[in-house]
Parts: structure tokens; C-alpha cells; sequence
């Protein structure tokens, strides 16, 4: 009797011992090096790893060297010009045949014809564009963009290329008469996101003026609402405008001159800023360019 | 609506599916390495991984693809590649732990009890029922991923969404088509997959006794 118990007592303690064993028996049953050189090896690989991929990627992140650019665009074959399609009549996107075109297409072709290089156009929205030029994405930004000191900061500019008014746009049954872009307190006004008559209704806001704004990605959107009433008014370009009268019965009760469009790369590329000032000061001079405006603005 | 859907096809197709490939072949491999990791690795080593899903399942799939293409000068194609893959890795991961800690500890006893050692174990017993178990789980990333790619129009890669923008563009009078047309053609992509390797196989799992104790 006392034998059996002191067996039933041992299975007991083994088979309890054994519960406490079961949920940590994955790391009970250790691989063959102890715990403490595991971690070390460990370390080691992920320390390793890192160290590669710093070493891969922080080079990437140093500037490109100067004078160099263009030299690399020549053997790519290919410039890259950033810009944000759906802004007619500067870029736009034909589904039928596939291509962008406008515009600032053209005026990118003719940079790209001076270079002896294709055309490839980036599309992104319009307020990455600065940002996906300083980093490296693209290799100049053409996209009917204001020269503002902000961006000048940023990037390095062309000669200007076009200079538009800007204009602030009603349904045509809209009653409405302004002044100055406070008088528009209380209304919805439309702009698109990161142009400088987003800055400007921003800077009215800021000076006291209750204008309700909303902001778009795409003016076409924008138009749609303004015509299905959610708008009051639409601050855009005057191009922009001239296109868009044609779809909806549109009027314009105030105007201001835009400050002129230029193309844009980085400080540190010097020399493909000469090429872009080239091809646009050549396209002014042997009348390229008044036919580009004959053709696109009518 | 048959031309629109032919032209969305056409034109935002190839880049959906691509870059549905990329997000989930890279979550895959990131997902099945960081769960291996949580399982078997060491206390100090599994947090990193944990670390990484805390990190990867915090951000909008948005934000990470406009980090790498506003910051680094990567493509766009690449960047939202990139971006869904990382981010489908963090999930991937916990739907593989999962399905490794559901394989029953009764197995992996006998299996250490018959003198196989951990990896052994994990190689020949664990892993292949793990794998299975995942379906359901792998079928749902899968849909996610897919609607995922949507964002990538953002960034400006020619995908199904972005194809609709440019046709409402055009003519803003397509809207409401060529949303109908892109929404039917989504399901078209979700649908057969997750029903198939999500329904068909948790059936399947459970007629061969692997679907669980309920």
C-alpha cells in the first residue's frame, strides 16, 4: 500500500511537472549552442544586415555631383519630366491613343529634342511634385507651375515660359460680384491642392476672411462641383477656365495677373537648367512658341 | 460599358496585377520570415519582429508609398510595390503565427518524443499544416492587397483607378459607368479567389480534421 502510493506520489509529481513543461516546450527544447551565444549570433546577422543595407542605401542619399546630369540623361536615353495630367490645356492624358499631351508636353518635347532624348512624363499629384523632384523621382517638373519664392527655395527655375491670369469662376446663374477675395467670406470656395491660389484664398483665411475652402486633387472634380452647386466659386487659371466654359455655362468675376510659369530642377544641376532656358528662349525667338500658344489657347 | 471596361483593362490592368504580385510575393517572404521568428527565436530577437508588425500595421498604406517616392528617388511603380509589400508583410506575418501555433501541441510532443529536434519538427510536422491552415487567411490578404493597388494611382502609376480618372477626365459624364465598370471588374478579381481558396478550402480542412475544434 505504502509502495504504491509513493509510485502514485511520483507519477503525480512527474505528470505535474510535466503540465508546467507543455506550454513553454517549444523553447524548452533548445538547438545545440546556449542561450547566450544564440543571442550574440543573432545580433551579429541582424548588425550585419543592417550595416549592408546602410551601405546601400545612404550613398543613394548623398546629392548627385554636379555637371553630371545631363551627361546621365544622354546615356539613359530618356528625360523624365514630372507633372500632374487632367490640367487642360497645359497636360492632359488621351485614353484613345494612350499619350499625354498639351501644352507643357510640347514644350517638354522640345527640351527633350535638344537633348536628343526621349520623352517619358510622370504623372503624381500636383503638391508631390516639388518633393519628387528634390529627391531625385523626376528630372524637371513641367506642370503650368507659378514662380513663388517658396519653390524658388526649393528648386532652381527657367526663364518663364507663359504668364496666365487667375481667375474666379461662378456658374454663370450665380448672381455674385467681388471686389477682393475676402468678400468671398461665407462661401465655398474650390482651389486645387498646393497652387498659389490655394496660398492666396489661405492668406485670406488667415487675415480674418470666414471663406469656407475645400481643397481638390483634380480640377475636374473640382468643376463637377461647382456646377452641381456644392461650390459657390473655383479660384483657378484662366486657361483652365476657358476649357472647362466650354463643358459648363461658366462666368468669371475676378481677375489678377498669375505670376509667370517656369519649369523646374534642382540647384544642383546647373547644366540642365541651361539646356530648358535654351530651348525656351530659342522657341520665343524663332516663333515656336507663339504657335504652341496659338494652338493650345486658341 | 463593354468598350470602358476594355479600356480600363487594357490600360490599368497589367500594373494592378503587378503590383499585387509584388505586394504579396515580398509580404510573403517578409511575412513568413518575421513569424518564424515570433515562434522559435529568442525573447530579445522576437520583439524586433514585433517591432516591425507594431510599425508597418500603424501606417496608411498612402503615407508609406508617398514617404518612398517623395523621399527617395525611386519610381512610382517601385515605391508602391515596395510600400504593399512591407505592409503585407506585417499582416502576412501574424496570419502565418497564427496558423503555426493553431498545429496541435499533441503533435509536436509526439514529434519530440520520437527524438526529432526543433527544426525537424518544425520542417516536417508543423510548417506543412500551418501553411494549409493559413488559406483562409492568405485568400483575405489577397483581397486586400488587390484593392490596395488603388492607392498606387495616387502616386501617379498607371493602374485601374487611375485609368478611371483619366476617362472621367475626358468626359465627366462617364462617372458614374466607369466607376460601375472598375467596381465590377474588382470583384471579378476578389471574388473567385477568395471564394475558392477561402470557403472550398476551410471545407476542405475541416473534412480532413484541420479546421479546428468547435
Amino acid at each position: 500500500m505504502q509502495h504504491s502510493h509513493h509510485a502514485k506520489a511520483k507519477l503525480f509529481e512527474s505528470v505535474s511537472a510535466g503540465i508546467h513543461l507543455i506550454p513553454d516546450f517549444r523553447k524548452e527544447v533548445s538547438c545545440k549552442l546556449s542561450s547566450g551565444r544564440q543571442t550574440l549570433l543573432v545580433y551579429l546577422i541582424i548588425g550585419l544586415v543592417i550595416g549592408f543595407g546602410l551601405g546601400y542605401f545612404v550613398p543613394g542619399l548623398i546629392p548627385e555631383p554636379q555637371s553630371d546630369l545631363v551627361a546621365r540623361i544622354q546615356a539613359r536615353g530618356t528625360l523624365i519630366v514630372g507633372t500632374e495630367a487632367g490640367y487642360p490645356p497645359f497636360e492632359m492624358y488621351n485614353t484613345t491613343t494612350q499619350e499625354y499631351y498639351g501644352f507643357d508636353i510640347d514644350i517638354a518635347q522640345l527640351i527633350a529634342d535638344d537633348l536628343g532624348v526621349t520623352l517619358v512624363v510622370e504623372d503624381m499629384a500636383f503638391d508631390t511634385l516639388v518633393a519628387a523632384c528634390k529627391a531625385g523621382t523626376v528630372d524637371l517638373i513641367i506642370a503650368a507651375m507659378f514662380l513663388t519664392s517658396d519653390r524658388a527655395k526649393e528648386l532652381a527655375f527657367s526663364v518663364p515660359y507663359y504668364t496666365a491670369n487667375e481667375v474666379m469662376v461662378v456658374n454663370a446663374s450665380n448672381p455674385l460680384e467681388i471686389d477682393e477675395l475676402a468678400d468671398l467670406a461665407g462661401y465655398d470656395v474650390g482651389v486645387q491642392t498646393g497652387t498659389v491660389e490655394h496660398d492666396e484664398v489661405q492668406d485670406a483665411i488667415n487675415g480674418g476672411a470666414a471663406i469656407i475652402l475645400h481643397t481638390y486633387a483634380s480640377v475636374a472634380q473640382m468643376f463637377i462641383d461647382l456646377n452641381s452647386g456644392v461650390l459657390d466659386a473655383v479660384y483657378v487659371d484662366e486657361p483652365v477656365y476657358d476649357v472647362y466654359a466650354e463643358l459648363y455655362t461658366l462666368r468669371t468675376i475676378y481677375k489678377v495677373e498669375a505670376p509667370p510659369m517656369v519649369a523646374y530642377c534642382r540647384w544642383a544641376n546647373p547644366d540642365l537648367l541651361a539646356v530648358i532656358d535654351g530651348a525656351i528662349t530659342d522657341a520665343i525667338s524663332d516663333g515656336t512658341m507663339a504657335t504652341l500658344v496659338e494652338t493650345w489657347f486658341g | 460599358m463593354p468598350s470602358l471596361i476594355a479600356f480600363i483593362l487594357a490600360a490599368g490592368l497589367p500594373a494592378t496585377l503587378l503590383l499585387t504580385a509584388a505586394g504579396l510575393g515580398l509580404g510573403f517572404i517578409i511575412g513568413l520570415g518575421l513569424a518564424l521568428i515570433r515562434v522559435y527565436a529568442e525573447e530579445d530577437i522576437a520583439v524586433l519582429a514585433q517591432a516591425y508588425e507594431n510599425v508597418f500595421r500603424g501606417i496608411p498604406v498612402l503615407v508609406l508609398m508617398l514617404l518612398f517616392l517623395v523621399s527617395t528617388g525611386w519610381p512610382a511603380l517601385f515605391s508602391a510595390g515596395l510600400a504593399l509589400g512591407l505592409r503585407s508583410g506585417a499582416y502576412q506575418s501574424q496570419i502565418v503565427r497564427g496558423a503555426i501555433l493553431s498545429v496541435s501541441d499533441t503533435q509536436v510532443i509526439a514529434a519530440y518524443s520520437l527524438g526529432m529536434n526543433r527544426m525537424q519538427t518544425a520542417r516536417h510536422i508543423v510548417l506543412p499544416q500551418a501553411f494549409r491552415l493559413a488559406l483562409p487567411g492568405w485568400s483575405n490578404e489577397y483581397a486586400v492587397v488587390t484593392k490596395d493597388t488603388a492607392w498606387a494611382g495616387a502616386i501617379g502609376v498607371l493602374d485601374m483607378v487611375k485609368a478611371v480618372d483619366y476617362l472621367i477626365f475626358e468626359n465627366p459624364l462617364i462617372f458614374l459607368p466607369a466607376i460601375l465598370a472598375v467596381t465590377i471588374i474588382y470583384f471579378f478579381l476578389t471574388y473567385p479567389i477568395t471564394r475558392y481558396a477561402g470557403e472550398q478550402m476551410s471545407k476542405r480542412l475541416r473534412s480532413l480534421g484541420l479546421g479546428g475544434n468547435y
